[in-house]
């Protein structure tokens, strides 16, 4: 399967503060990826180097096979909602639609009515007007009806009430269905994504911590619990994530690829948000420079 | 036509949790040979999940031979789960169910412990039936 | 593109519609009297000897009746404030507004180029705002035609009596006001691209085109083309100032209206020179006695002093050229300001 999005040392700096650092992802195509991590990690920055509205310092970055933001043929391929979901207050509804109609070549016209009837909204009222799900829906119909082949969106979700909440993934994901999206979703919180994302991005400290589809991870990762024992005691093919430690106990979140067979450790399965945890715990140890306490 | 439901807490995958409401269904009589399962376009909008997520489960019936795809069309029903001769064992079971659960309220069992002692008798037996 | 322009410019146009209709109506209702006015004051085919005393008495006769006067300011000091507000209110938050919102974000993810999105949306506006404020400017000029006329006549005495090249006249008439428009405007759109706030860039742009409104006529347009020089005897002066410091020595000061045989010539300096041809500003001891007369003996007597005034000028037949001249250094500037907002928008931003 081709790439949606192909980053190779990817970077970004202000001044003299990294953004996005060391970026190198082959993201695939066909698959609702989930981009998790902290307020300041570095999502925005990634997203923007995606939709072409900023340029990289250091790297390269290919979106579906072209350069981002690249004129208008690679504008259309790829859909973006910002964070906060902007439109034009004091545009009505319908003028939104005409907005799309002029400056999309694909723009789907009919879909777009549809959904805006079916979503109640009135086409005559300003979108300034509208509550903070309504103008996500809107913006969301404006992304999904140019027929993109990507979608971004940037904390879609994040100032929405959970009722909007459902709605807008119920929208998303009956677009997926029906166009065949990749979709590329960013969020700082991991229970958003759990539902629709079948690949997950962890983005701390400016840096990706992990990235793979959500099975394989959920596979790959366990959670040993058993006597304490030294981190660095473990076989090769393991990857401590984070531990911690009593005086007679250790737990630790590895990643490995194969069976644990060490008969002393209790192996269960980790959730993702745990997993999201782990890392994001590991990344701002080291950010600390702290050494793993003892716990009493 | 069936509607699927979601548990977010249970930890099942929801995948998993598709495929045990279709065989549950199947059990019930609530979906027979020939049925069509809901789009998948319509589950994943319906349920606010990945697309791909109804697909795997969709799959998965159909490599335990319960149902098959028709590109273009949607996925079909065209197994059932021992059908006809367990709906009919069903009545007798269920009253023999009834006594028993008579008996263990007399005994003094309250709810919990009632299920507690249902729920370890069955796993056991199922390890004996392995063995 | 041009759809959404218009649909977001759509109120700021009815807008300058209705003030320009409004502008309109209120001149179209005083000019046809304003005119009989001239045609009564028998200006027209007047003998040239006659010619200055009727348009003086003209144009008196208008500022003396009071709203002319006011009218006259109020077009003047409308087409001086369209540039500014233009480029207020429609150069700052053309940009500045979408940055601020986010809604560039919105605009610049649809599947046209930001080059293009800019290009559209400055050209039109532009260009609306260069045609409203030469719309205005031209309807003041066909109401004002008899005062200008007059003063081409060589009228004078009344603070009507403004030469084509005074600050106020010659910013307003021509094509001025078009550069004047083009520069506030691209200034506005340009402030709003680097501060990406709609109020600060409001600010920084009225501050920094109220300084080169205010720098121009006092230091630039004089020096656009040399200036031409001259003396002249003292009794052709019109007016003539002096402070009374004692008998011996009092200042004064010349200055003139008009310059003999260079009608409606722009007066850019004027001083007084002695025989040598040295400046001074020291009345003789014996002119001072016949100031206290009247003013000609006391200009009779400078000149029988070998006192004469020295002048700078431009001669009219130059209008034009400072029309223009100034016009293309405004265009330029604005240009300038285009490009910059090109580079800043649409270079890959690293």
């Amino acid at each position: 399967m081709t790439a949606v999005i192909e980053t190779g040392g990817l970077g970004k700096r202000y001044r003299r503060l990294w953004a996005l650092a060391d970026c190198t992802l082959s993201v695939p195509a066909g698959h609702v990826v989930g981009l998790v991590g902290p307020n300041g990690a570095g999502k925005t920055t990634l997203l923007g180097l995606a939709t072409g509205m900023l340029a990289p310092t250091a790297g390269t970055i290919e979106v579906l096979g072209g350069r981002p933001g690249a004129g208008p043929a690679q504008l259309a391929r790829v859909g973006y909602l910002a964070q906060d979901a902007p439109v034009y207050a004091g545009l009505p509804v319908a003028a939104h639609l005409k907005l799309g109609a002029h400056l999309n070549p694909g723009w789907d016209a009919a879909l777009a009515r549809a959904r805006i009837k079916r979503l109640g909204l009135d086409p005559g009222q300003k979108a300034g007007k509208l509550s903070g799900g309504q103008r996500a829906q809107l913006a969301l119909t404006l992304a999904v009806a140019k027929r993109p082949e990507l979608l971004i969106l940037d904390e879609p979700v994040a100032s929405l009430d959970p009722l909007a909440r459902r709605e807008f993934l119920q929208y998303l994901m009956e677009s997926v269905g029906d166009q065949g999206l990749s979709v590329v979703l960013s969020s700082h919180l991991v229970a958003d994504l759990e539902r629709v994302c079948d690949y997950l991005i962890v983005l701390v400290g400016s840096r990706v911590q992990v990235a793979g589809p959500v099975e394989e991870l959920l596979a790959t990762h366990h959670l040993l619990s058993g006597p304490r024992r030294d981190p660095g005691s473990l076989p090769d093919g393991m990857r401590v994530i984070s531990a911690s430690h009593t005086d007679v106990q250790s737990t630790l979140l590895v990643r490995t690829s194969g069976p644990v067979l060490d008969p002393a450790w209790m192996v269960s399965e980790v959730g993702l948000e745990d997993l999201v945890l782990a890392y994001m715990s590991q990344a701002a140890g080291r950010g600390r420079r702290s050494h793993l306490e003892v716990q009493r | 036509m069936i509607e699927f439901h979601l548990d977010g807490r249970s930890g099942v995958a929801p995948y998993m949790q598709l495929i045990h409401q279709v065989r549950q269904s199947l059990r019930l009589g609530l979906l027979r040979e020939g049925d069509q399962l809901p789009k998948v376009k319509d589950v994943a909008a319906g349920l606010a999940i990945n697309p791909n997520t109804v697909l795997k489960a969709y799959r998965e019936l159909e490599y335990e031979g319960l149902a098959a795809a028709r590109p273009g069309i949607g996925t079909f029903v065209t197994g059932t789960l021992g059908g006809g001769a367990s709906l009919a064992a069903h009545g007798p079971l269920r009253r023999d169910l009834q006594r028993w659960l008579a008996k263990a309220r007399r005994a003094g069992l309250d709810e919990e412990s009632i299920e507690a002692l249902f729920v370890s008798t069955f796993r056991s037996a199922g390890e004996e039936e392995i063995a | 593109m041009t759809w959404l322009t218009w649909r977001q410019f759509r109120v700021q146009a009815f807008t300058a519609a209705a003030a320009l209709a409004a502008f309109a109506v209120l001149l179209a209702a005083t000019g046809p009297h304003l005119a009989s006015l001239y045609a009564a004051s028998g200006i027209r085919g007047c003998q040239p000897a006659s010619c200055g005393q009727l348009a003086s008495n003209f144009l008196q006769q208008l500022y003396a009746a009071g709203t002319y006067w006011v009218l006259y300011l109020l077009g003047i000091v409308i087409i001086l404030l369209a540039a500014a507000v233009i480029g207020l209110f429609w150069g700052a938050p053309l940009i500045a507004r979408e940055l601020e919102t986010g809604t560039s974000a919105l605009a610049w993810n649809q599947s046209i180029t930001r080059t293009r999105w800019l290009a559209v949306k400055l050209t039109l506006t532009g260009l609306a705002a260069m045609a409203v404020t030469e719309g205005l400017s031209l309807m003041q000029a066909w109401w004002a035609a008899p005062i200008g006329r007059a003063v081409g006549y060589g009228a004078g005495g009344t603070n009507l009596a403004m030469g084509r090249f005074s600050s106020l006249v010659f910013a307003t008439h021509g094509i001025t006001p078009l550069g004047y428009a083009a520069f506030a405007f691209t200034l506005g759109v340009t402030a709003g691209v680097l501060i990406r706030r709609t109020v600060p860039a409001m600010a920084v742009t009225l501050a920094i085109f109220a300084v080169i409104q205010i720098a121009m006529p006092l230091w630039i347009r004089p020096h656009l083309f040399p200036a031409h020089h001259s003396v002249i005897p003292v009794t052709s002066l019109e007016s003539i100032s002096l402070q009374q410091g004692g008998l011996n020595g009092s200042r004064f000061n010349l200055g003139a209206e008009n310059l003999p045989g260079q009608p409606g010539a722009w007066l850019l300096s004027s001083g007084a020179v002695n025989a040598a041809g040295q400046a001074t500003s020291t009345s003789p001891a014996a002119c001072t006695t016949q100031s206290m007369r009247n003013t000609s003996a006391f200009m009779d007597c400078l000149a029988s002093h070998g006192i004469r005034e020295a002048v700078s000028y431009q001669p009219a037949s130059r209008y034009w050229s400072f029309q223009w001249t100034e016009t293309a250094i405004y265009l330029a500037l604005a240009l300038a300001l285009t490009g910059s907002c090109f580079w800043r928008l649409t270079r890959r931003r690293t």
